[in-house]
């Protein structure tokens, strides 16, 4: 097998579907960071956004490239509606509570596309787009959209949390919530932040999930649990990390094919995952320990 | 008619929530006493249910098995194969912290899911084992049921002695302290490491058991049996709905849980016809909003851990993040 | 004249029939399937194909004396801990004189395993396809009207075969489905017919990406991809990233790939190179029948196991007629009403179907998806045909064998 023929079928897709796996990974680790519970309703949340995207591209019949910031703005307000409803009051109690609301929270989104939306599989645009062919690498172009998407909106929030009082405090938080506090930053700014960058960028995921491949009511929850993988290989709490750890699971499952028998390809991303908390408990990038 | 078919129900719906009361026993044992964040659930049930299939059943041409031993060695056999499964992951993966443990198990849970959907030879791949015998199968239909609810009630209420007996004994005292306070219970000289898989295997042997009794009741088991929502979310929601750390709240969990799951169908089939459909999407709707309005008003869970020692004098939040 | 006597005579027979049971009663059969869960896609037309067999049993008569036939939804989410729910709340809550469904094989096993079997209630699946629910001891209560895998994998193959494909590599869902499939194919097209397989891969569903296992598929240099697995799931996702990135010049799907999303989403213009295989009624008008009536309730015919469901559907309220309406006997109305011998019927002449069954002669069901002559097993021998895609829709190429 020849170089090219490597990047093309197994490195490429592995890093379009690694950039996909990274958008969701962040909003799970920021959350995992500062409000310090996992959240399940992650990928149903990704899914509502893929549908919000299509509403938007079927209703307007604008390009889906145009819908995303609507259905990110939407996601990110929903998510910040969910918190402010159902997750607020739970916080003074163990953070498992809250875990089990967020898999009920999951059960609920699902059933509001499925109602609104329907079941059927669909696309934002019909059709097959066969890549452009640059120098041998073969590539669409929705593929290098999804990647630059994906570093352009973490490496915005990469410059926010680094530069602005806003993003320090949410590091500040994560660092030591106590600390954090007495030094008087507004615990509830700080959550709202969170929530809306999580669900906008859960809504970016379910997005480029959908232009990559279909919409289904279910494509979120079957990604769910390799993007905890990834955002538990890159160190919990770690921005970088969870792009990271996203990439590298991406590209282990599709290169697991040369190796293993394709029907454990989903297993891929667990096994890079334990053998990382045997060798490297805190993650690549040293996360925390919770 | 009407009133046999709703003892039927009833007899159904009573199996379910003794099966699933074992498996939120068998959690309770590793989250609410030893703290250990065991979300591969599915994975020990699987490897139970398959066990005690492959040990009864009659023999098959393509795969290993078909014993045909009677159904107790069966379920000893499930017991013991899910602690043997057990003791390697506890042994490594123990000593991640809470999160870290949950992740690490929902990816062992899959792996097996895998390896039984992918693996002929071992379990018959996709296509599942069949013709598991029930105990006391031949009878009527009511009465087979009744007796199977007698068999597996027998069993969990023995199960129910036996762990409330341990946690009321020092090595439930000794459990709580680990769980509570570490490096206290380190300081003591307790081996921390060694007891926690002692809880992990304990607790993996009744998830195991659970998932044997669910094969013989449906006399077959198949891959879509471990689907994590069904087989490891769910049982969560009935320990921590239920109260975790408390024996009674977690079998509590698993009847309000599974009552809220099948009642919710009957509910919803009320709206007109032509939504017959949708009533089964607007049903997970309100599972999911039934559940939100529990952890609203009881967040402790419906059957609080019962607070002992100094506790019951100065009761004080718990953290477990 | 004559007929509405033989309706008058057949509804007074009923009549006296039924006088053993209490007041005039709906007669209740389940539709039970995975409407949420991972076919979630697939359900909803699979109900409402059985629904139109309803509908159209309840606008030519109803059940026996006029009573309504009322179909029950149930959910069984595609595994057996929602499947034997559901199943026990038909069978004693709404008291359904029969079940259709469930769709998913674990399902199907664990609710007969622990509900139907020992009620005595007859079900009919539409979509199980695993080879184990052949061998279950059912006293005869277990039907379904989708053939086991093993008959469509072999004739798929023979079919191929003559048409002259020899070297294929195969890419199968990893569910009973798909690896029953792909068995049976691979079992007559390398050890009976001597074809190559380059490759036999299975996937898992729901991944976002298959080109890795595309590209590991055409390593042996098979021109042709066979795929076993789901048109508007993870096939629909696997035929796509092959043809955008050129694996493959040709494609063989079995009878879950011939869906309504492959063409809606990919393009006809895209699928030149397409075809699969489908079950079609053998030398029956049967097909185009359903395929109208079903249009006309806004279905769509090509949706998976659209065919197999009404079939379903219908046979019971048959051999529900058959019965006198009551549930014991069912099972053994069942066999009566499509064994290959009697008057045939065609889908929608319930009418017709009703006066014979009144005036007793024999009648035969000849069913969209096949003629249903079930065999001691509740199993039905399938018939196929070959389709591909043309500008309107999936065309019949040839009959299979």
């Amino acid at each position: 097998m020849d170089f090219l023929e490597l990047l093309n079928f197994y490195v490429i897709p592995g890093i379009v579907i690694g950039s996909i796996y990274a958008l969701g990974a962040v909003g799970i680790t920021l959350i995992f960071a500062i409000l310090r519970y996992a959240h399940l309703a992650h990928g149903d949340l990704a899914t509502l956004g893929a549908f919000v995207a299509l509403a938007v591209v079927s209703g307007l019949g604008v390009s889906p490239l145009a819908a995303l910031p609507v259905a990110i703005v939407a996601t990110a307000a929903v998510a910040v509606g969910i918190d402010k409803v159902f997750y607020e009051h739970l916080r003074e109690r163990p953070k498992i509570v809250t875990v089990m609301a967020s898999l009920g929270i999951a059960l609920m989104i699902r059933s509001v596309v499925q109602v609104f939306w329907g079941v059927d599989t669909q696309t934002y645009v019909r059709g097959i787009v066969r890549p452009e062919d640059y120098f041998g690498l073969r590539i669409r172009d929705r593929e290098i959209y999804t990647v630059l998407a994906m570093l352009l909106l973490v490496g915005a929030l990469q410059v926010f949390l680094t530069r602005s009082k806003w993003g320090k405090a949410m590091r500040a938080m994560s660092d030591n919530p106590n600390l954090a506090l007495l030094s008087g930053i507004d615990n509830k700014k700080v959550v709202v932040l969170t929530w809306v960058i999580a669900g906008g960028l859960c809504a970016a995921a379910g997005f480029f999930l959908g232009l990559n491949t279909e919409l289904k009511s279910l494509m979120g929850w079957s990604m769910l649990l390799p993007v905890f993988a990834a955002a538990i290989l890159g160190g919990v709490g770690r921005v970088e990390g969870a792009v990271l750890g996203g990439l590298i699971v991406g590209v282990a499952e599709e290169l697991s094919v040369l190796w293993i028998p394709s029907e454990y390809k989903a297993g891929m991303a667990f096994v890079i995952l334990l053998f990382m908390l045997l060798v490297r408990p805190t993650g690549l990038l040293r996360g925390k320990v919770l | 008619m009407e009133i046999l078919g709703l003892v039927n129900y009833a007899l159904f719906m009573a199996i379910f929530i003794a099966i699933y009361a074992l498996l939120a026993l068998g959690l309770n044992i590793q989250w609410g006493f030893a703290g250990l964040f065991n979300a591969g659930i599915a994975g020990f049930f699987a490897v139970g249910a398959y066990t005690s299939a492959i040990l009864t059943s009659p023999a098959a041409a393509d795969r290993i098995g078909g014993f045909e031993l009677p159904f107790v060695a069966g379920w000893i056999g499930a017991m013991c194969a899910a602690a043997l499964v057990a003791w390697p992951i506890g042994k490594i993966c123990l000593r991640f912290r809470s999160d870290y443990l949950a992740i690490a198990s929902i990816g062992i849970a899959e792996i097996i899911r895998l390896v039984i959907k992918s693996e002929p030879v071992l379990t018959n791949g996709a296509r599942g084992i069949s013709s598991i015998p029930r105990p006391a199968g031949d009878l009527g239909y009511m009465e087979s049921q009744a007796a199977y609810l007698v068999i597996v009630l027998a069993v969990l209420v023995a199960v129910y002695f036996l762990v409330e007996r341990q946690f009321n004994a020092p090595w439930g005292r000794m459990m709580r302290a680990i769980r509570d306070n570490e490096p206290a219970a380190r300081a003591m000289g307790k081996n921390v490491e060694y007891r926690r898989l002692e809880a992990f295997i304990f607790g993996s042997a009744l998830m195991g058991l659970g998932g044997a009794l669910f094969a013989h009741f449906n006399r077959s088991i198949t891959p879509e049996a471990i689907d994590p929502m069904v087989a490891t979310f769910l049982v969560w929601i009935m320990l921590i709905l239920g109260g975790s750390g408390n024996n009674r709240g977690a079998i509590l969990g698993a009847a309000v849980v599974w009552i809220i799951w099948s009642v919710s169908e009957i509910a919803t089939d009320r709206l007109p016809h032509e939504y017959a459909v949708q009533a089964k999407y607007i049903r997970l709707f309100l599972i999911g909003l039934m559940l939100q309005l529990v952890l609203r008003f009881r967040p402790e869970g419906l059957l609080p851990e019962p607070l002992r020692g100094d506790r019951r004098a100065a009761p004080t939040e718990r953290d477990r993040s | 004249m004559k007929t509405r006597f033989l309706a008058l005579a057949g509804g007074l027979m009923a009549a006296t029939a039924l006088a053993s049971v209490p007041a005039k009663a709906d007669v209740k059969i389940g539709l039970i399937g995975g409407v949420s869960g991972p076919i979630a896609a697939m359900a909803p037309a699979m109900i409402d194909a059985s629904q139109l067999a309803v509908q159209q049993v309840n606008e030519q008569g109803g059940i026996g004396d006029g009573e309504k036939l009322v179909a029950v939804v149930g959910d069984s989410a595609c595994n057996p801990q929602n499947g034997t729910d559901a199943a026990t709340k038909a069978v004693n809550i709404e008291g359904v004189a029969g079940i259709v469904g469930p769709h998913c094989s674990g399902a199907v096993l664990a609710a007969a395993g622990s509900v139907t079997i020992p009620a005595g209630i007859v079900m009919i699946t539409p979509s199980g396809t695993s080879p184990e629910i052949t061998s279950l001891e059912d006293k005869g209560t277990v039907f379904r009207t989708v053939p086991s895998d093993d008959y469509q994998g072999r004739a798929l193959a023979r079919t191929m075969k003559d048409m002259g494909y020899e070297k294929v590599a195969v890419a199968y869902l990893n569910n009973d489905y798909g690896t029953g499939l792909a068995n049976a194919f691979k079992a007559e097209f390398v050890d009976e017919l001597k074809g190559e397989i380059t490759q036999f891969a299975a996937h898992e569903d729901a991944k976002a990406s298959y080109r890795s296992n595309l590209a590991e598929l055409a390593k042996g240099g098979a021109d042709t991809l066979v795929i076993f697995d789901y048109g508007d799931g993870s096939g629909l996702t696997m035929l796509r990233q092959a043809l955008e990135n050129g694996f493959f010049e040709k494609f063989v799907g079995g009878d879950g790939m011939k869906s309504e999303a492959i063409i809606s989403e990919l393009g006809a213009e895209n699928l030149g190179s397409f075809v699969s295989s489908s079950p079609v009624g053998a030398k029956s008008k049967s097909l185009d029948v359903f395929n109208e009536a079903f249009k006309g309730i806004g279905g769509d015919p090509d949706a998976i196991f659209a065919t197999t469901s009404y079939d379903a559907a219908f046979l019971m309220a048959l051999a529900l007629e058959k019965a006198g309406g009551k549930k014991e006997g069912v099972a053994a109305a069942m066999l009566e009403v499509s064994n290959g011998e009697g008057e045939p019927i065609l889908p929608g002449e319930w009418k017709k179907a009703k006066e014979l069954i009144a005036a007793g002669s024999a009648i035969d069901y000849k069913g969209a998806a096949g003629d249903h002559n079930f065999d001691a097993n509740g199993d039905v021998p399938g018939t196929y045909a070959l389709w591909e895609v043309g500008s309107d829709g999936f065309e019949l190429v040839t009959e299979m064998k």
